[in-house]
């Protein structure tokens, strides 16, 4: 059975879907055109990862992945925290976490979906890359803050944490 | 007290040791390389430090998936660039160690010890007998008396963290713990010494916070039971020497005889003897006795005074003391000839 679709009306009378889909691509040209960052998105391909029964657990190396696919996105990487490893006397300079948000059409267009645990890398220099986990899938993006004063939601905010080599290091 | 068995004593003791100088001091070095010094080797912090780490990297050595945990090898202390030296080859892109490792932490207070053992001491370090040792310096042999202050008794708290991220890890190392503790407390062997170790508590500092990098931390507390013991109080005392005499000695094998001696007799006979050109004899009696007389050769009469008193003419009987002076005055019959009186004296 087909999906039935509801138009949006609300705002018409100063704000409708012209309105919308201008300012929409108008930010896409300049997170995509002007900004230009990019993340590698390394999404779990949870069909064909074998975990363990009872902790959902896989070895290093043994999550398997979709293809990486590069997303423009608007990246803030917040200040490390250096701090003792618990009550130990390890210290241990804890890297911030990373805080991206996506355009809707974007995912659409590359038809990817972000989910809570997916891989992002992103490059911090030509040579080096850091690896982070999705921790906030950025689901429900419905609030006003998404959803251009209440029109529609047309972005996703993720954040992502530092993940240890030993989970993963890129493909 | 019975006798000791035959076999048990020793007939001859060798009181020359067979090597003596430069190959008697080869032998001790060989003693001291197979078996140490006869004294107990000094036990301090460091050495219980480095043997609580050495207990924990090879008793509680947790391997998953094939790979061994690594442990941070050292106590962090304050000095910084330590904890790099010991991680670096296990760090990731952040010169962060990188999970799964172990380390251990050090309470660094060092408390009086609780091990019942030895925790109750005679006040004041008095040192006690340890060992008697024999020495010889080429010409005495003696004993050497060992003698060192009882241990004192320390307790050091540790604190071995697992820090992973998979339960699995936590499950293994977890398992090695229970085990190696399950009477409680396992031993370290420091220096010689036995070390006991004490299974505190388990706890979890994890770090599940919603929007952070998640791992787990596990603290396994323990307590080592260990005591201080210092090579320098220790002392060093000549005890016995044993001093060699000789003595020149007849090795003639036949028995001596034994020394024949005159029997005491009460009676003996004596011969007064006048000389020829005299006819009076004086005599000194040493005893006490009577003079019996018994005959008299060329004597017509005689007169016999004791101590210058006349006691008689011709008498039979004469009875003296100690220290008389008896004194005969004879008439000859033959003026000219010697005379004789003949007594047999009997001691009273």
């Amino acid at each position: 059975m087909a999906q039935q679709l509801v138009p949006i009306t609300r705002l018409g009378k100063f704000f409708g879907g012209e309105d919308f889909s201008l300012d929409v691509s108008m930010g896409r040209e300049w997170l995509d055109g002007d900004m230009n960052f990019k993340i590698v998105l390394y999404s779990v391909d949870r069909t064909k990862t074998v975990n363990d029964d009872v902790y959902g657990e896989v070895e290093k190396n043994g999550i398997q992945f979709f293809p990486p696919v590069s997303i423009n996105a608007y990246v803030q990487i917040l200040q490390p925290d250096n701090k003792f490893l618990g009550n130990s006397k390890v210290i241990q300079n804890e890297p911030g976490n990373m805080k991206f948000s996506i355009y809707t059409q974007d995912l659409i267009d590359l038809q990817v979906n972000i989910n809570l645990g997916d891989y992002i890398g992103y490059w911090v220099s030509e040579a080096d890359v850091r690896y982070y986990s999705v921790v906030n899938a950025g689901t429900p993006n419905y609030d006003n803050k998404h959803t251009y004063g209440g029109y529609k939601p047309f972005y996703v905010s993720y954040v992502a944490a530092p993940v240890s080599a030993n989970e993963f290091m890129g493909l | 007290m019975g006798l000791p068995r035959k076999q048990q004593v020793i007939p001859t003791i060798n009181l020359k040791p067979e090597k003596i100088l430069l190959q008697r001091r080869e032998e001790l070095l060989q003693y001291i390389k197979e078996d140490g010094t006869y004294l107990p080797k000094s036990l301090m912090h460091p050495d219980l430090d480095r043997g609580f780490l050495d207990f924990v990297k090879e008793d509680l050595k947790t391997i998953v998936a094939g790979s061994i945990i690594p442990m941070i090898d050292i106590i962090i202390t304050t000095q910084n660039w330590s904890q790099f030296t010991q991680t670096w080859n296990f760090s990731d892109l952040n010169d962060n160690p990188e999970p799964p490792f172990i380390t251990v932490v050090r309470q660094p207070e060092v408390k009086y010890g609780s091990n019942p053992a030895i925790m109750y001491n005679i006040p004041n370090r008095k040192e006690y007998f340890y060992a008697a040792v024999p020495s010889w310096n080429g010409n005495i042999k003696g004993l050497d008396i060992y003698k060192i202050p009882q241990p004192v008794p320390v307790d050091i708290t540790y604190n071995v963290k697992i820090v992973c991220n998979r339960m699995r890890e936590l499950n293994e190392f977890n398992k090695n713990v229970i085990q190696t503790f399950a009477s409680r407390q396992a031993y370290r062997k420091i220096n010689g010494h036995y070390i006991p170790i004490i299974m505190g508590n388990i706890s979890d500092e994890s770090v599940v916070e919603l929007e952070k990098r998640r791992f787990y931390i596990q603290n396994y507390e323990f307590t080592m039971l260990g005591f201080l013991m210092d090579e320098n109080e220790f002392e060093v005392a000549p005890a016995v020497s044993r001093v060699m005499n000789y003595t020149e000695i007849n090795a003639q094998t036949t028995l001596p005889k034994r020394k024949k001696f005159p029997e005491n007799k009460d009676t003996f006979q004596l011969s007064v003897t006048i000389p020829a050109n005299a006819t009076t004899k004086q005599l000194n009696v040493d005893y006490t006795g009577d003079f019996i007389t018994q005959g008299q050769i060329n004597i017509d009469s005689y007169d016999v005074y004791i101590n210058n008193d006349f006691y008689g003419t011709d008498v039979t009987l004469i009875q003296v003391n100690t220290n008389d002076i008896l004194r005969f005055e004879v008439v000859k019959k033959t003026v000219g000839d010697e005379a004789i009186l003949q007594y047999g004296i009997k001691l009273l």
